[in-house]
């Protein structure tokens, strides 16, 4: 289930398709993943999981299997 | 009401400029979260709400990261999020060259600029995605003029213009429009600490003849943060009677 919401706030938020949405996509490795990208993509987790990521998790996010490992800090379980 | 249902954060909001703006805001229509140090911040949200407003204060620091976080959160849980953000809050320690305190000076930078970067880091996020929102940054004429014997100060609110124009650049793609204000020499309880000497000097230098009021520098700031002034970003508008031409 968590592992749909992320999915989907990647879908969401950079316009990609849900098989795209792998661990190895990585952050400025497709073109909807840039600066501003990521901005939306970090609003959309934010408001998805209800948590607020620190500047340095922000920095640090560069990854979707980055992006479960920060959330893991904020106590979100992935399969 | 060019405002309805907007809503806008104020730093520095407990009195001055940042309450008149305050005031402005909810006039035309704004829900307001307010920050401050000072516990007037609490109060300042109690009458508005008993006036029928909507408005949330949190009281603290914003060098403290916790404060900027807290300020979020409460833009988000109260109102959903967020739509304008107005850097408002800002200090000055007077002092000439050879007698400056460099703590001094370096406090002014960590509260005139790096907090309004790091405020500007966070609430960003939570602006409506697709809609975009807008800053507008409290600096000075002294960042636009330099101003002797704040030397520092007018360092730190010519940080703040660079920083205005850079963020309009960089944002202007998220429809984030990024402004600043240029107050002159405003009737403030900071303008009313000086000698009766230097008020009467300040005001000669003023081309339209008198001090200005917060309520003038609110309502263009109303202005800047409202529909109105879509088409407007990166710009340093002087609130200052002529001062600055």
């Amino acid at each position: 289930m968590t592992d749909e919401k992320l999915k989907h706030c990647f879908v969401e938020a950079l316009g990609v398709s849900a098989s795209e949405v792998t661990d190895a996509l990585a952050y400025n490795e497709i073109k909807q993943w840039d600066s501003v990208g990521h901005m939306a993509l970090v609003a959309a987790l934010e408001a998805e999981f209800n948590l607020m990521l620190d500047t340095d998790e922000i920095i640090e996010m560069s990854s979707v299997a980055k992006a479960k490992e920060i959330l893991g800090r904020h106590g979100v379980t992935f399969a | 009401m060019k405002l309805k249902d907007k809503v806008v954060l104020v730093t520095g909001a407990s009195r001055g400029i940042g309450a008149a703006m305050v005031k402005v805001l909810v006039s035309e229509g704004a829900k307001v979260v307010l920050s401050a140090r000072s516990e007037a911040v609490e109060k300042l949200a109690v009458e508005l709400r008993a006036a029928g407003h909507q408005a949330e204060a949190v009281q603290g620091d914003l060098t403290d990261d916790a404060h900027v976080r807290s300020l979020v959160q409460t833009c988000r849980s109260k109102f959903g999020g967020l739509h304008a953000l107005i850097n408002n809050a800002g200090i000055l320690h007077p002092g000439k060259l050879g007698m400056m305190r460099i703590a001094e000076a370096r406090q002014m930078f960590e509260v005139n600029v790096l907090a309004a970067i790091n405020l500007t880091q966070y609430a960003i996020r939570i602006f409506p995605r697709g809609e975009g929102g807008a800053v507008v940054n409290i600096t000075s004429i002294a960042g636009t003029q330099g101003i002797d014997g704040i030397s520092a100060y007018s360092a730190s609110k010519a940080a703040l213009i660079g920083f205005t124009k850079a963020a309009a650049k960089e944002l202007a793609a998220q429809h984030i429009r990024v402004n600043a204000i240029a107050p002159g020499f405003i009737d403030t309880d900071m303008a009313r600490q000086i000698s009766p000497e230097w008020f009467a000097r300040r005001v000669e230098s003023v081309r339209i003849g008198r001090i200005g009021q917060p309520e003038e520098v609110a309502r263009c700031a109303a202005f800047l943060v409202s529909p109105e002034a879509a088409y407007i970003t990166g710009q340093v508008i002087g609130v200052d009677g002529g001062m600055a031409v």
